[in-house]
């Protein structure tokens, strides 16, 4: 073993324990990693602008940021507030009739969304409809939070680890819709009995509250109908880009660039209010990750490895994606998803590649694995974090073990049942 | 004219004060802002008067503004009935919150190095240093002394 390998290996460890442990930001950390990664010679200049195996996936990065801005324009809008009020209103005020409707319109929203953007946009709403209602708002920001992450499994675009996932595989987003949303649909469904399992006691209302949740007026939440129809014929027109992807040849990061740019025209909104939503820390961050794992690749390391884990998996795929599912559940529970994707990603693809069709499965034990284990822990993945923020702001604190308690749960549920699902659709 | 010809006395509140206390104080004296005292009681910071208001509507409301116009007139006189669970303690919590460092001058500060020191710091008020009781000079106050010499 080289003292380059020594070197890239020590850098990559040294990164993801400080990414995991939160001591330093995580952007900071990706893009001292992909520095040093640079400076002892682990890829050269070319490699991280430019190479498509070890360079910066400017395909996710460039959807990442198509999205956001599209979305960014579009939640400007308040339909999400008019559908989320307009559901409780539905509900009548029932509070596991309420649970219910906000979990299903954030699991939907959350497969188009990315799922941070979907519960910054429900818990706020979640909050006032509790508020009135006189009930704990904590089992529902919970339940949200976890339909999100059920949720973002259904599409190329629900999940930044989708995203990846996607690119280096050459997946498109029918291909997830066929493969993925059956399963996420299933799940979801499971998920709304588990809420009433672990939820039911903690829902008592006040019957006397609920004319004070009918006479939220959801439609004063439509503040310009304009920007609202344009927002969704635009993004209409990108969904059908991303399914239509076979007939117009379009890489799906150049459909939403493009859906971005036609909406920013349209809209005329200003510079600030058009890129508001944008998260360049992120996106700076998966350009770091994208060239530290490029290292590994550029060195051999992530080759060798592949082949080590193809030599070990024989043709035994349906025991490889047991343990890619299992595996990526645990580990995406303890840290970041979008690291662990980003690194398992070209693995996947030696095994992949080696095995041919028989063991394109693994690619969705990743995705559902990496995906599902972020609800196990209050830090498996971003959104669980940012919920327990807002949570806390609004004098509503929900500690780590409270929700882990109902994230083991819930994670060791769907995730099982994934195995069945593999099994009956790929190796039966 | 110096800094004690202006001095005057100016509403101190503590990090326990209550969101609703300190809105009363300010919309009675028509003030920009509230200076804060630490532990001890000595005057060391100073809060705006619309970081107060924001302690006044639901955080889930200033999170997503769209919310405020779906509550009725009822429903809005139910969340202001609620303030008076905040304290100015949850401001100097709230890292989002920007805390003025209180400007302090010399008891015998001529109104240019008043007027320059409270512009430069962009501060409403200013304590004079030393005083005790504390006194305070108020921007309004600097103002009328500046204006008696212009055009």
């Amino acid at each position: 073993m080289s003292i380059q390998i020594i070197l890239a290996l020590a850098v990559f460890v040294g990164a993801y324990i400080l990414i995991a442990t939160e001591k330093v930001p995580r952007t900071t950390v990706a893009l001292v990693g992909a520095a040093l990664m640079v400076v002892i010679g682990a890829t050269d200049e070319h490699g991280p602008f430019f190479s498509e195996d070890s360079g910066i996936d400017w395909n996710v990065i460039f959807l990442l940021l198509g999205m956001m801005i599209i979305v960014g324009i579009l939640q400007q809008s308040g339909i999400f507030e008019f559908i989320a009020i307009w559901a409780a209103k539905l509900a009548k005020g029932r509070p596991f009739v309420i649970m219910v409707m906000l979990v299903i319109i954030t699991a939907v929203l959350s497969a188009f969304l990315d799922n941070v953007t979907t519960v910054l946009l429900i818990a706020p709403v979640t909050l006032l409809i509790c508020d009135r209602l006189g009930v704990n708002p904590i089992p529902f920001l919970i339940a949200e939070v976890m339909a999100s992450n059920i949720g973002g499994t259904a599409t190329l675009i629900g999940d930044p680890p989708n995203i990846i996932i996607a690119s280096r595989a050459g997946l498109t987003f029918n291909d997830f819709l066929i493969h993925t949303a059956p399963i996420s649909a299933i799940l979801l469904v499971v998920f709304i009995g588990l809420c009433w399992l672990m939820f039911r006691k903690q829902l008592s209302y006040n019957a006397d509250r609920v004319a004070r949740v009918m006479a939220l007026n959801e439609r004063e939440a439509i503040r310009d109908v304009r920007l609202l129809v344009t927002s969704l014929i635009v993004l209409g027109l990108v969904l059908a880009g991303f399914v239509l992807h076979s007939v117009i040849n379009l890489e799906p990061s150049i459909v939403a660039m493009l859906g971005a740019g036609l909406l920013v025209l349209l809209t005329r909104l200003e510079t600030k209010k058009i890129f508001a939503d944008v998260e360049w820390e992120t996106l700076l961050f998966f350009a770091g990750l994208f060239i530290m794992v490029g290292g590994l690749v550029s060195l051999g390391i992530i080759d060798t490895i592949g082949q080590a884990a193809i030599a070990a998996v024989g043709d035994n795929y349906f025991g490889a994606a047991a343990g890619l599912l299992f595996g990526s559940a645990v580990i995406s529970g303890i840290i970041d998803n979008i690291p662990f994707v980003a690194t398992m990603a070209p693995l996947t693809y030696d095994l992949v590649q080696a095995g041919g069709p028989a063991a394109e499965p693994l690619w969705w034990a990743l995705t559902l694995g990496a995906d599902l284990g972020g609800n196990a822990t209050a830090i498996g993945a971003s959104a669980n974090v940012v919920v327990l923020g807002i949570a806390a702001r609004n004098g509503h604190p929900i500690s780590f073990w409270m929700f882990t308690k109902y994230g083991l749960i819930v994670t060791a549920v769907t995730v099982t049942l994934c195995l069945p699902y593999l099994w009956l659709r790929y190796f039966a | 004219m110096h800094a004690t010809d202006l001095q005057s006395n100016f509403p101190v509140v503590a990090r326990d004060t209550s969101a609703v206390a300190a809105a009363r104080l300010i919309a009675e004296e028509r003030l920009a802002g509230l200076v804060v005292a630490n532990a001890k009681g000595n005057p060391v910071a100073v809060v705006s008067a619309v970081d107060i208001l924001g302690l006044l509507v639901p955080n889930y409301m200033l999170d997503d503004l769209n919310l405020a116009g779906v509550v009725d007139e009822q429903g809005a006189e139910d969340m202001w009935s609620q303030a008076g669970d905040h304290t100015i303690g949850e401001l100097l919590d709230d890292d989002a919150v920007r805390l003025y460092d209180l400007l302090m001058v010399d008891a015998d500060a001529t109104i240019l190095e008043l007027a320059a020191q409270m512009a430069g710091a962009h501060a409403q008020v200013a304590l004079i240093r030393g005083s005790d009781p504390a006194q305070f000079v108020r921007l309004p106050d600097v103002l009328d002394a500046i204006l008696k010499y212009c055009a």
